[in-house]
């Protein structure tokens, strides 16, 4: 099986690899790189856990190879926070209580990250459509839906809605 | 030494408590959210090798062969453990009841889909992956039994050929003269009830890392442990090991629930390390290893149940017959949860006497093991349909019959027919305030109208009681001796003031940590923030159970002021011999040590530690110089089984009432919540947004098991339900908002007056969407007796009834 | 859960994605476009290819272009960039609408408008609009480009009509045709879940009666299909919801072989399948009342 040379930029970093082409994205974050920040769930793309942002979008970090994301840029939750202070959305999830086991919190926050890069102000609707692609089992979502609500307001949200 | 913990605020050294009572942010958070925790599976060793296991893919065959050959020329590969190594190296895993555990590879046959056959550690996941299909196994297929009532019968298969039957018990327990009850009734309710295997599935697997010592003998086991004294104890077992050779390191864990399982894995990486001479092995769970045979499959239960009834709608007796389906051992302690319900079996009802006929039931399914409850779930789903049947029966709206029957806040402290003694309530209130916040007069008009219009609306009103602070007493009669469950901390001061509390569990997600920082801080009046809080083994840690059994919140408060209490009794001999007083003249207040009323004669919290580290030489010569102590605390009173399990089991119960309102779809069977309220009342809240966080979080769970989760088998006992595609736990769409109200009223026996609430909600939640839903459906004569109500059962019932829906309507 | 060793190619032209396709046994070979389908099997090892060909570099596959009367999406084209075009939104209400309703944006965001017609799962809503709006899929192969009509294109469960070694390079979807009332649901366990049924519902009102009717069930057997019966009780006739029900009891009847698995039993699905061709067939009637007006 050949390897393949990859170059990945990771938060903001740039990496240079030799991976076998099955090494999944989340493997080559947590095992490769020592990112283990972003966990793993299922293994099959429905739990929403390892989600990452690739070239700012969000995507399940399972259903991507390393290989795939040569020469592009990555996003993980040790990327937010700057020194001390954290990111917004991470802050109100701590303001809120969104979170309990905090296993699947980088993967709701990777998400909304996207969501709230792209629209400041999103309706309920379009905070239901991204939550939904993550599990949690702790919170009944409750927790994080009003995290979320505080993340809008930290971030100058409930101004009009711009598309990027 | 006595040691005096307060058992309210108002007892505690300080005018008034700034941080306990409150919903203070978590200290456990910060590491969480920038993904520096370190879980199991983020824990990198030296030479550390990696775990796959082979399953079987038969529920019940023969092995004839084991041939690893192929695999061990795999480059990679560095070791690989089969049947024979179990044999030689360990021993069958402890069951309840006992004696139906197996080892850990299968020695000669395999009883479920997914029990481990060979296993094989290799440099990494991918190559281990890639070498456990090298495995051949002959199997020789035997029939499989996965119904437990045909595993009843005299000419069954047999799950284990040596046991003779299938039945792991049978007996039954009967608390006063049920008999005469039921036949001195007016109206006696009888139903058959199902409810399906479904489980924790906490978002994190299990994984361990495990360290064989080959000179020392010993064992060191890193994973997301829940109860690590525990699982320290039962590996020691399996391996022959005194207990002080076995170390557990327990992570921080993606949630738990009860449902981590994992032991049976843990002792195949632990005999891949032995093998390995010693090398670390890792094994990470998969989802899909979890679903097919991890540890989280509980409460598969078939329940034939009635209560008698007086017309003025007492109820007068309960009969509760369980066939439990436990799987095909006894190792993951399943047979716990069918003996749970003993403390709390008439729930909040005045029900003078009880009958429980329990058969535990061995199948050709994965162990069955413990879920958040713990078995109390399925057993007041059962209960609250009964109520609302009989209510029903006697025309009386089903908030007034409970409200009839509830347990009067006089008779508490009140010993329950099982034996468990409930520590106060006031349940009337709560169920008061569960309908003032629903507006239930409202709903129930909506609900009218909704009816003339021909549509299916339901409303359920549903009370249980979630028993709090286990005690190994309450599963006596699955074979689990003693009494007395521990939890100790140990709370230092440093010559800085700074104050760290070791304790011996690790985060799972419920914020005990947090908890510990506001107790120790409003008791030596510092602020949250120095407070520290570590965790340690088990060779280090004090006595330690940990989270379970809705015990850990109370217990650890316990432990915490009793060990400041024991710090507060050293510092004032000190103060005492520095002001040259009687130490009984020395009170802590505020933060200070001194003479009440002598401004002058006052010092600081870390100026007594300071003194006490830097200036022994200034001591009274018999004070022990740290400012330190260790308390453990165990619930008071606990008394041992009696012949029919009755104990004084569990410390507190808390009590809940939820009222839900639900319209099915009359077409498609599909349930929408359309409102949840809730009052509950789990005595003292230490940190009210903890509480509603875990109430929160039992909903959700509890609206999963009501209508989505199900762990399916075939007729020849192969998983159907095996990826996240068909194992369907509620995203934010299924969860409705939940509106919630609390009402308190402290314990009289627990530290501050808490009570155990972490299991919570789901006591509640499944009966009342259920009562829910057959309120909805009983225009239409029909009734939901399986759990998950899944649109394809509802369908079948409103067939059922007759496609004859009224004029005009669709 | 981790895949068996393959080789990978990542090509940046089609001419080389269909040389290296040609090189090698088309049975060892799996083409991998955003993949939110095909990792769960790598994962799993259900699908163990020697060879991945990865078609995500090849920009030529990319995109949304308007055509006469058609939009022509590329088989690489994400979900996400469908959601966002503009150009669908205004030719084809009802390709949005089904865009949407698939999963979640993190699977949109990279799952791809080919990867879903190419993996013809019978439950997934992008093959029965396929089907319902008469698509036109277009495959390159050794013997040159070759166009398939949906219809002709979904075979059986994650079957479909391209030869090996041809490769899906664009979806045609013609313009909902003016005045045209249209609608998509579905029933699923959890929102976002694959359909347990879905049905799709096209039809226009001239004179007040129903004309070019179209019905499409999905979820519920081995592929989206139309039902010529159901939609032969529809035109030319007023609408009513009588007249729905009925077209709701053809389809039920003629239902061939419905699905039975732990979600839904054969006749549950059956039954959900006149219920969705009775409710899709009210709201398009809606949709069409409203444009008409």
């Amino acid at each position: 099986m050949a390897l393949c040379s990859i170059q990945v930029n990771v938060n903001g970093t740039n990496y240079q690899s030799v991976v076998e082409p099955r090494l999944s994205l989340a493997d080559f974050l947590r095992h490769e790189l020592g990112l283990t920040g972003t966990h793993v769930g299922c293994e099959h793309g429905v739990c929403g856990i390892c989600n990452v942002l690739v070239d700012g979008r969000s995507v399940r970090a399972c259903l991507l190879l390393a290989v795939q994301v040569d020469g592009q840029s990555v996003e993980t939750v040790e990327g937010l926070a700057e020194g001390e202070k954290l990111h917004p959305i991470q802050q109100a999830f701590m303001d809120e209580q969104g979170l309990q086991c905090g296993f699947c919190t980088p993967g709701f926050i990777m998400s909304l990250k996207e969501l709230l890069d792209c629209n400041p102000s999103p309706s309920e609707d379009e905070i239901k459509d991204v939550l939904g692609g993550s599990i949690c089992r702790c919170t009944g979502y409750a927790g994080i839906l009003r995290a979320v609500q505080s993340a809008v307001a930290k971030m100058g949200g409930g101004q009009p809605s711009s598309a990027d | 030494m006595a040691v005096d913990i307060p058992k309210s605020f108002e007892a505690l050294p300080t005018s008034s408590p700034r941080h306990i009572g409150r919903g203070r942010r978590r200290v456990e958070d910060p590491a969480l959210l920038t993904g520096r925790t370190q879980f199991v599976d983020d824990v990198e060793l030296p030479r550390m090798l990696h775990c796959a296991i082979l399953r079987s893919p038969f529920a019940h065959a023969k092995i004839t062969e084991v041939d690893t050959r192929e695999a061990e020329s795999l480059p990679g590969v560095v070791a690989i453990v089969t049947g024979d190594d179990a044999l030689r190296w360990s021993h069958p895993a402890q069951s309840s009841p006992e004696g139906w555990g197996t080892h850990c590879l299968a020695t000669d046959a395999v009883r479920y889909v997914g029990e481990p056959v060979a296993a094989v550690a290799a440099v990494n996941r991918y190559v281990a992956e890639d070498a456990i299909e090298l495995i051949t196994v002959e199997y020789d297929p035997l029939d499989a039994v996965t119904d437990p009532v045909a595993a009843m019968a005299p000419d069954s298969t047999l799950v284990h050929a040596g046991q003779g039957t299938n039945v792991m018990m049978d007996r039954v327990f009967t608390w006063g003269e049920v008999d005469q009850a039921f036949e001195a009734a007016d109206h006696v309710v009888s139903e058959k009830f199902r409810w399906n295997r479904m489980g924790a599935n906490p978002t994190e697997t299990f994984g361990c890392i495990c360290e064989w010592d080959p000179l020392d003998l010993s064992l060191t086991i890193r994973g997301s442990i829940q109860s690590p004294s525990m699982f320290g104890l039962g590996r020691a077992a399996t391996f022959a090991l005194p207990s002080n050779k076995v170390n557990i390191i327990s992570q921080p864990h993606g949630g738990s629930f009860g449902g981590k399982g994992g032991t049976r894995g843990t002792d195949v990486t632990c005999l891949l390390s032995r093998k390995a001479d010693g090398r670390p092995v890792k094994w990470i769970e998969d989802r899909i290893e979890y679903l097919t045979a991890g540890g989280s499959q509980a409460w598969d239960r078939h329940y034939q149940a009635s209560i008698s009834v007086r017309q003025d709608g007492t109820v007068t007796g309960l009969r509760v017959g369980l066939i439990d389906d436990l799987g095909a051992t006894g190792e993951a302690y399943g047979a716990i949860c069918a003996a749970k319900p003993l403390a709390a079996f008439t729930g909040p009802y005045t029900i003078p006497v009880a009958e429980y006929d329990l058969k535990l039931v061995a199948t050709n399914k994965v162990p069955s093991g413990p879920y958040r409850g713990m078995g109390p779930p399925p057993h007041f789903f059962v209960l609250e349909q009964l109520m609302d049947l009989a209510a029903r029966r006697l025309g009386m709206d089903p908030a007034e019959f409970r409200r009839k029957n509830f347990i009067p806040n006089e008779a508490f402290p009140y010993t329950i027919p099982s034996g468990n003694e409930y520590d106060s309530g006031n349940y009337e209130e709560v169920l008061n305030q569960a309908l003032a916040l629903a507006d239930y007069p409202a709903l129930r008009s909506a609900q009218a109208e909704a009816r003339q219009e021909g549509r299916l609306v339901g409303i359920g009103v549903a009370s249980a009681i979630e028993p709090g602070v286990f005690d190994w007493n309450a599963y006596a009669i699955v074979g689990m001796p003693g009494t007395g469950v521990p939890e100790g901390a140990t709370v230092s001061i440093d010559i800085m003031g700074f104050i760290t509390v070791r304790v011996g569990f690790s985060l799972e997600g419920q914020g005990q940590y947090t908890l510990i920082s506001q107790l120790v801080s409003d008791y030596f009046g510092t602020d949250p923030e120095m407070v520290r809080v570590v965790y340690l083994d088990t060779q280090s840690a004090p006595p330690s159970f940990g989270p379970g059994g809705s015990r850990l919140g109370v217990a650890i408060t316990g432990a915490v002021l009793g060990a400041c209490d024991r710090i507060r009794t050293k510092a004032c001999r000190v103060v005492a011999a520095l002001m040259q007083t009687e130490p009984e003249n020395i009170v802590l207040h505020d933060g200070l040590f001194g003479i009440p009323g002598v401004p002058e004669a006052q010092m600081s919290v870390s100026d007594v530690a300071g003194t006490m580290l830097a200036r022994s030489d200034l001591l009274p010569p018999d004070v022990d110089p740290r400012p330190e102590a260790t308390h453990v605390w165990t619930a008071p009173g606990r008394t041992p089984a009696d012949e029919e399990g009755r104990a004084k089991s569990y410390l507190t119960a808390a009590q809940a009432v939820h009222v839900v309102q639900v319209e099915i779809d009359r077409e498609t069977g599909f349930v929408e919540i359309q409102r949840y309220c809730l009052a509950d009342d789990c005595g003292t809240r230490l940190n009210p947004a903890t509480v509603e966080g875990q109430t929160d979080g039992s909903v959700a769970q509890g609206i999963g098991a009501a209508l989505l989760e199900e762990y399916s088998f075939d007729e020849d006992g192969q998983p159907q339900t095996t990826t996240f595609m068909d194992y369907l736990m509620p995203t934010v769409y299924e969860i409705p908002k939940v509106e919630k109200v609390a009402v308190v009223t402290p314990s009289p026996f627990t530290p501050l007056g808490a009570k155990g609430c972490g299991e919570g909600a789901i006591h509640t939640t499944p009966a009342a969407v259920l009562c829910a839903i057959n309120d909805a459906l009983a225009p239409i004569g029909q009734m939901a007796r399986e759990v998950p109500a899944a649109p394809k059962r509802l369908w079948e019932l409103i067939r059922a009834a007759g496609d004859t829906p009224e004029d005009g309507l669709i | 859960m981790k895949p068996a060793p393959f080789e990978y190619a990542a090509p940046p032209t089609l001419d080389e994605a269909l040389a290296i396709l040609s090189e090698n046994d088309p049975d060892e070979v799996k083409i991998l476009a955003g993949g939110q389908s095909l990792m769960p099997l790598l994962n799993m090892r259900l699908a163990r290819p020697e060879l991945l060909l990865d078609l995500t570099r090849i920009d030529e596959l990319g995109g949304v272009r308007a055509l006469d009367s058609a939009v022509s999406i590329g088989a690489l084209a994400t979900k996400r960039d469908v959601e966002d075009s503009s150009l669908v939104r205004d030719r084809n209400p009802l390709f949005m609408e089904s865009t949407v309703m698939i999963g979640h944006p993190q699977i949109r965001n990279r799952g791809t408008v080919g990867g879903s017609m190419v993996q013809a799962d019978p439950a997934a809503e992008y093959p029965a609009v396929a089907v319902a709006l008469g698509a036109e899929l277009v495959a390159r192969g050794p013997g040159g480009e070759r166009v398939i009509e949906a219809d002709d294109f979904f075979i059986t469960y994650l079957t479909t009509s391209l030869e090996p070694g041809e490769i899906l390079t664009e979806v045609r979807v013609p313009d909902l045709p003016a005045g045209t009332g249209w609608s998509i649901q579905e029933v699923a366990r959890r929102h976002g879940d694959f359909a347990i049924v879905g049905a799709v519902a096209m039809l226009r009102l001239e004179s007040g009666v129903c004309v070019d009717p179209r019905i499409v069930i999905f979820g519920a057997s081995d592929r989206a299909r139309r039902h010529p019966e159901a939609e032969a009780l529809l035109a030319g006739e007023r609408p009513s919801a009588a007249l729905f029900e009925s077209a709701g009891q053809a389809v039920a009847q003629s239902l061939e072989d419905p699905t039975d698995d732990v979600h839904a039993s054969a006749d549950y699905r059956r039954d959900l399948a006149r219920v969705l061709c009775a409710r899709t067939l009210s709201e398009a009637m809606e949709r069409a009342e409203g444009s008409g007006a």
